[in-house]
This record gives C-alpha cells, structure tokens and sequence, in this order.
C-alpha cells in the first residue's frame, strides 16, 4: 500500500517541480503577474499532462506487447510501429514543410500503416509475427533513411527532433490523451485477469478458460492504438514502455491488476519528469526528451534490478 | 456408466504428419488411462487434442457434444491440463500461479500446496525453482482445479523418488473419488501401478487401446519401444543388460 502511496505523492511533487521549472522558476503557489498565469497554466500544465498522458500510454503497450509476444524485450515500437509513424511524419514534413500538423497527420497515418501491416502476420502466433516486426522495423527503417536523404535541409531539424521525441508542440488536445490514459487503463483492468493467464504462456492461459486467439486479437489492437496515438503526440520516445513495465513488476508483482495502473503511472510519472528536466537544464533550448527517459531511467533500473536480485 | 470423453476415428497430426490414425476409445469417470509409446510418437499431441488445444480430424466428444461446441471457459470446467512447465519471465510467484489455477471458485491453496509440499515455496518467483519444485507446483495447480477430467503429461518427471510415489498415490485417490485420469507416462512400474486402460501409440500412425491387463506384458512393450523389456514375477522391468 505504501508503494501505492509514494507513487501519488511523487505525482503531485513532480507536477509541482514541473509546472515551477524552466527558463524561467515560477513559484506556482505564489501570486502572478499575467504573464506568470499564462506560462504555468496555459503553456506548462498542457504540456506536463501531455507527457503525463503519453508516458503512461506508452508504459501501458509496453506491459501488453510484452505479454502479447512472450518476450520480456518487447516494447511498444517493437512490431515497426516507430519506424512507419517516423516514415509517415518525415513524408508529411517534404510534402507540405508549412504546415503545422503535417508531421502528426503523416505520423498517424505511418503508425497505421504500420499496424495493419504487422496484423497480416497475428494468426502465426508470438514468435513470428515478432519476427515479422522486427523485420518490417528493419524495412521502415530504410524507407526513413531514404527519406530523410530526400529531404530537404532545411527540414531535417524538425525531422530529427520530432524523431527522439518532442513534446513542444503536440497537435493532440491534452483532453484527447487523458481521456485516451483513462480508457487504455480502464480496458486493460477489465482484460487483468486474462492477461495474467497468458503469462503462464498460450496453452495454459487456453487451459483455463481464456479465449486466447480474440485476446491476442484485441490486445494487439489496444497496444497498437494506444501507441499510434503516442507516437502521433510526441514522437518516438523510446525507453519508457521497455522498462517502465518491469520496474512495476519488481515494485508491484506480476499481476496485472497491479502493474497496468501503476505503469500508467509510473510511465507518466518517468515522462514528465524527463521532459521538465530536458526544457530546463539548457534552457531557452530543448533536449530531446527521449535521451533523458533513459539518462533517468536506466539508472533507476537498474539499481532496482540489483537490489531485488 | 457414460462416458464423459470419447474418441471417434481420430486423427492426430504433428507438422502434416499423420502421429495417431483412426483412434477410438471412450473415457469414463473413475478410470484411469496411461498413453505409451516412443519419443516423438504423438503422446503430449493426443492430450493436447483430448484438451481441444489444437484440432484434430475425426471427432472427440465431452458429454456427448463435439468440443468445439463449448466455449473455452465451458471447456476449462470439464477437463484440467498438466503439461510443459509454464515461462518464467515476468516473475510469477508459486502463490500467484496456483491463484490463477483456482479460479475464483476453486479450492484451496494451501490444502494443494500442503499436498504437494510446496508450502514454503508459495512466495518464491517460479523462475528460482527446480524443475521438480516447478513440477510440484504444477501437479498443486492441476488438484486445485474442480474439473472431473484430468489429461496429465508426465507428471513423475523431474520428481525425486518420495514424490513420484506421492503423484502416483494422488492420482490413485483421485481415480478413487471418480476423477477421470488420461495420463502419458514412461516408467512402466507407474503405468502399471495406476493404469485400467492403456493407449499405445508407435509414431507411425497406429494406436492400441485395450485394457491395462491385456497390453502390459513384455512381448507388447518390447515391441512397441524397440527395446527389451523382461517380466520378473508381477513386475516388467527394462532389460539393462549383465550385471558387471
């Protein structure tokens, strides 16, 4: 229970340092100029519960594309969905380099893409279509290398920026992406029980009752959804689903029950902090903030993993 | 009495080939069958058909109706699965795999984990077991299940000698209380220990059902594993050779 506990108090204090920090400290208790109100509440808050959202959204298909293919390595961009969104947003970015949310529509439309390739390959089961992933990962890659060759140089900023993760201008409403955390959490709390069968692997989840082939069916869709979603909001962040769903497991035990709420918030919680972090540290610039999920989280990790060992 | 499973002409297959051809038999509450034969010969496949986990041609019935007229959580009420010993990746602890296989109507973990001496295991990671304590806790898991048809696939293995009696003596006590056993073993002092019927099956697509009393006997197995097998008195012992 204290667990749970702390996980809450360190939302609110990471809320409090992220809407305090940037190039500019703000006291957010304290009375504000005009100014001051409109940088805490219109430009941070947005922005803070955006990384919130998609940390979490992406910690969530992380959990399930781990359970879904049997392998503890899997993550949410591990079935190609990063490399076709990245392919889709760079092909928005040279057709139309004006335009403010030709990157997200080109990344929505790349990570479906994406999804709808890899579903042709769901009925061969876990192992191949992992290995059908991991090989179309291969072949989006090469397409955005090539696109990236194509583009002009100008574009290529925004184009390498939107690729390690950027949450400066997401084009998703943040209500959109609670709201998107909410559901995702809520199905996969109603899925809990079954996700737990399948982790004594395909036949005896079969054995005890649960219709695995429609599970499969629907969790592919879920964590693909969830991460089509992500990946259109910020980018390609990597790190967060990989390792924020083991964290919960050594911190919360393997049932579902436990890990899905707490890796919507812990993924939430590691984004966040990541993103106040890489618009502070050499502020007026950015960091990409998928460098600092992993400056932070591999440490945390780790330490963790020795400790439990 | 009726019987809850029955096997018409079924035929079993492995990767297109034809393992079990035109199998048929009926299984009855109370009765125990032993399935034998060779490596590779299709034994944990004929559960894993019998369990309705993959298809087969020809028909099986529970009750009756075909399986693939029951849902799977209908299926998982009449017939419980022992078999490949689950993954141990993401940490499951022995109290959390036998939650999973009680169910929220099932029995009771500690009467099956005291039965299978796995009490002091109950909050150990699967993962840090032994193979006989991963064993044990399967066979705790598959007695805490409430169905009256067990398919069990070799659950002596990986066991020390004071377990694979103890296993035997369960499955005796279930058959006892009316449990339906269809289980594949290899030691054939087990088989005969527990079996009314046998089912034998060669690989190459022929299978024998047939009473227990009929098919144990040296000629039949020697046969069946291409090894020799030799009658001493009651019991069939595999022939090893001189002694040095």
């Amino acid at each position: 229970m204290y667990r749970w506990l702390i996980l809450f108090i360190a939302i609110a204090a990471c809320l409090i340092l992220g809407l305090a920090a940037g190039e500019h400290w703000i006291n957010p208790f304290a009375a504000h100029s005009g100014l001051d109100n409109t940088i805490l509440w219109e430009l941070r808050l947005p922005r803070l519960l955006t990384a919130f959202a998609v940390g979490g959204l992406l910690a969530l298909a992380g959990a399930w594309f781990q359970v879904l293919l049997g392998n503890p390595l899997a993550e949410p961009y591990v079935l190609g969905v990063a490399g076709s969104a990245s392919a889709g947003a760079v092909t928005g970015l040279m057709f139309m380099p004006e335009s403010a949310w030709a990157m997200s529509a080109g990344a929505f439309a790349g990570a479906w893409v994406g999804i709808v390739t890899v579903m042709f390959f769901a009925h061969l089961g876990s192992n191949r279509m992992l290995l059908a992933g991991v090989v179309l990962a291969a072949f989006w890659s090469a397409v955005l290398a090539l696109l990236l060759a194509l583009l002009p140089e100008q574009g290529l900023y925004r184009a390498f920026s939107w690729m390690m993760g950027d949450l400066s201008h997401s084009d998703i409403p943040v209500s959109i992406l609670l709201a998107a955390w909410g559901v995702a959490l809520g199905c996969g709390l109603l899925l809990a029980r079954a996700l737990d069968m399948l982790l004594l692997g395909e036949r005896h989840a079969e054995a005890l009752g649960v219709n695995v082939k429609q599970l499969r069916r629907r969790l592919l869709l879920l964590a693909s959804a969830v991460t089509a979603l992500a990946v259109t909001a910020a980018g390609t962040i990597g790190f967060v689903g990989l390792v924020i769903p083991h964290l919960m497991r050594l911190l919360f035990g393997s049932l579902h029950k436990g890990v899905l709420p707490a890796s919507a918030i812990g993924g939430g919680l590691l984004l966040l902090l990541a993103d106040t972090a890489a618009r502070t540290i050499i502020a007026p610039a950015e960091l990409p903030v998928g460098i600092l999920t992993a400056i932070i989280g591999v440490p945390v990790f780790l330490f963790l993993l020795l400790r439990r060992t | 009495m009726a019987a809850l499973l029955t096997l018409s002409n079924a035929t079993v297959k492995r990767g297109g080939n034809i393992l079990i051809a035109g199998l048929s038999c009926a299984f009855r509450a109370g009765e125990a069958v032993v399935i034998l034969g060779p490596n590779g010969a299709g034994k944990s496949t004929l559960l894993l058909a019998l369990a309705g986990l993959i298809p087969v041609d020809g028909d099986i019935a529970l009750h009756g109706a075909a399986l693939g007229d029951y849902s799977r959580s209908e299926l998982s009420r009449h017939i419980a699965w022992q078999g490949e010993l689950p993954p141990t990746e993401f940490g499951v602890s022995v109290q959390q795999r036998l939650d999973l296989a009680a169910g929220e109507a099932g029995g009771d973990i500690a009467v099956g984990a005291q039965d299978m001496d796995i009490e002091a295991l109950l909050h150990r990671a699967l993962g840090t077991l032994s193979s006989g304590e991963r064993q044990r806790t399967e066979l705790a898991a598959l007695m805490l299940r409430d169905a009256p048809l067990w398919l069990l696939d070799e659950p002596t293995a990986h066991l020390d000698l004071k377990h694979q009696i103890h296993c035997i003596q369960m499955l005796k006590a279930q058959r006892a209380q009316g449990r339906a056993i269809i289980t594949v073993l290899h030691d054939l002092q087990q088989a005969m220990a527990i079996a009314d019927h046998l089912i034998l099956v060669d690989g190459k697509g022929r299978a024998e059902y047939g009473a227990a009393q009929t098919l144990l006997n040296s000629a039949t197995l020697s046969q069946l594993f291409h090894a020799p097998v030799m009658q001493q008195g009651a019991m069939l012992i595999p022939d090893y050779g001189e002694e040095l």
